[in-house]
């Protein structure tokens, strides 16, 4: 099974998030079967997120095998209500990977934690709530409307694992004006997800 | 720590979007993760921006990981878990198992930790397309593919209707470990690493303990340099609860295990490892 078959229209994000629970419980109580229906879920994203950080497909791999180890070893920190399992396991995923980058930068690597992303554990998660209306293309085409100095931004610091100061370095933009960058597109891209998604 | 520790509300707040995105200095994130630990107000904005994270990834063109991580994966997951199960798996073994005619002693050489040797493994899977290896790694390698390549039988095993699994836990620290599977009819498969060779006619022999029943044997195997091991056996169905072990026997047809059992676990479907696992979550005994 791929990410894409647990997100396939038709099927209710609300059974696959369900699904995702469960193997995160059996996860958490030694199963390796659960360990490995969740691989094969998600293997697909998370190596394509790991391997656009890291641009190195043996980095990449290393990043998914301490990530789903992550996963395995403290499935129990998983709060259910506080967003998706894939929110949670992807979150591991582009955190380790950021943080393979910078090892391999004369900067500091990133805190050991598996809580990666207190806020997306707060609230349901965009994709959450619209993927079932929504295909990929449409998602890429929230990132392609945004002004180019706001994806630009985005792109440095999610899929280049750049620091918000070193993409102020790059570009050449004050370190406040990258910040306000930053915030305004993912504000942007949420708003242009849950109108898609919620219909005309 | 520096003195942005203590971040006031706002101060947190401006740190949102590059805090989702992981794009803050690790001094900076820490202090946004205390504030948010200790800060009752609400962060709403933070958790909306964070809600776009996972729409990013769907972004991306999706790519295939090479089909042999998932085996290392899984192959280094069982590992973990035996190294949790090490003291009551032990224990276990030892209450169930019957007296011993004569105790034989374990081969005193000790691989290194299961740790450090799957991390030699992936070391070596880098380094191999770099620069040219010497046999011993290559040997190392060729063992680790051999003993994922067996777990991977063993958990396809495990996942057939009725089968249970145990994790065979080391007697001693150190000791052999792996995965067992048993099947509805009695057929067992068994993914063992950290093995001393066998010499002459030794064999390492499985076997399966229901109840207050005798040992059955499970079939033999003998284990080279690699230190990995697999057995393809039948014995008794699978049964909530029962044993599985591993000794070291001077030949092969024994028909009553050799004291002291190298490696233990109790057979279960997802309790039987819950289990164990509760029962290994005090802290020093977990990795």
């Amino acid at each position: 099974m791929s990410a894409d078959d647990a997100v396939a229209p038709g099927r209710p994000v609300s059974t696959v998030e369900d699904d995702d629970r469960q193997v995160l419980a059996r996860i958490a109580n030694g199963e390796l079967n659960a360990l490995e229906a969740l691989y094969d879920r998600y293997r697909t994203m998370a190596y394509s997120i790991a391997l656009r950080v890291t641009g190195d497909a043996s980095l990449a791999e290393d990043v998914l095998q301490e990530a789903f180890l992550g996963a395995w070893r403290h499935a129990g920190r998983y709060a259910e209500g506080r967003g998706s399992v894939k929110t949670w396991l992807l979150a591991i995923v582009h955190h380790r990977a950021v943080d393979a980058v910078r090892r391999r930068r004369p900067t500091n690597a990133l805190p050991e934690t598996e809580d990666v992303t207190p806020a997306a554990l707060t609230a349901p998660d965009v994709w959450g709530e619209v993927s079932a209306d929504l295909d990929a293309s449409t998602v890429r085409a929230a990132l392609d409307v945004l002004p180019e100095a706001q994806r630009e931004a985005i792109e440095l610091a999610y899929f280049g694992g750049l620091t918000q100061q070193e993409i102020a370095t790059r570009t050449g933009a004050p370190l406040g004006t990258v910040k306000g960058r930053m915030r305004l597109a993912l504000l942007a891209m949420r708003r242009h997800l849950l109108d898609q998604g919620a219909g005309p | 720590m520096s003195d942005r520790t203590r971040l006031t509300h706002e101060e947190a707040l401006e740190l949102a979007a590059p805090f989702v995105l992981n794009a803050l200095e690790p001094d900076e994130e820490e202090a946004v993760r205390e504030h948010l630990r200790a800060c009752s107000l609400p962060h709403e904005e933070l958790a909306e921006l964070g809600s776009v994270i996972p729409a990013l990834a769907e972004t991306l063109e999706p790519v295939e990981p090479p089909a042999a991580l998932k085996g290392r994966i899984l192959a280094a997951a069982a590992d973990d878990l035996a190294v949790r199960t090490v003291v009551p798996a032990t224990a276990a073994a030892s209450a169930a198992a019957p007296p011993a005619p004569e105790p034989i002693q374990i081969d005193s050489r000790r691989r290194p930790s299961p740790v450090s040797w799957f991390l030699v493994a992936a070391a070596g899977i880098a380094i191999v397309a770099l620069v040219a290896v010497n046999l011993l790694t290559l040997g190392r390698l060729n063992s680790s593919e051999q003993y994922e390549r067996d777990v991977a039988a063993v958990l396809e095993a495990g996942a057939q209707p009725g089968a249970l699994t145990a994790v065979l836990a080391p007697a001693e620290p150190g000791g052999p470990r792996g995965l067992a599977a048993v099947s509805s009819n009695g057929d067992v498969t068994m993914a063992m690493q950290d093995l001393a060779p066998t010499t002459g006619n030794e064999v390492y022999e499985g076997w399966a303990i229901v109840g207050d029943a005798a040992p059955v044997p499970l079939g033999g195997f003998t284990v080279g340099e690699g230190g990995t091991g697999r057995l393809d056996g039948t014995g008794v169905p699978a049964e909530p609860g029962m044993t599985v072990a591993l000794t070291r026997e001077p030949g092969s047809g024994a028909t009553t295990p050799t004291l002291p059992i190298l490696a233990a676990g109790t057979a279960g479907a997802p309790a039987g490892a819950t289990g164990l696992v509760a029962a290994l979550a005090s802290p020093d005994k977990t990795r």
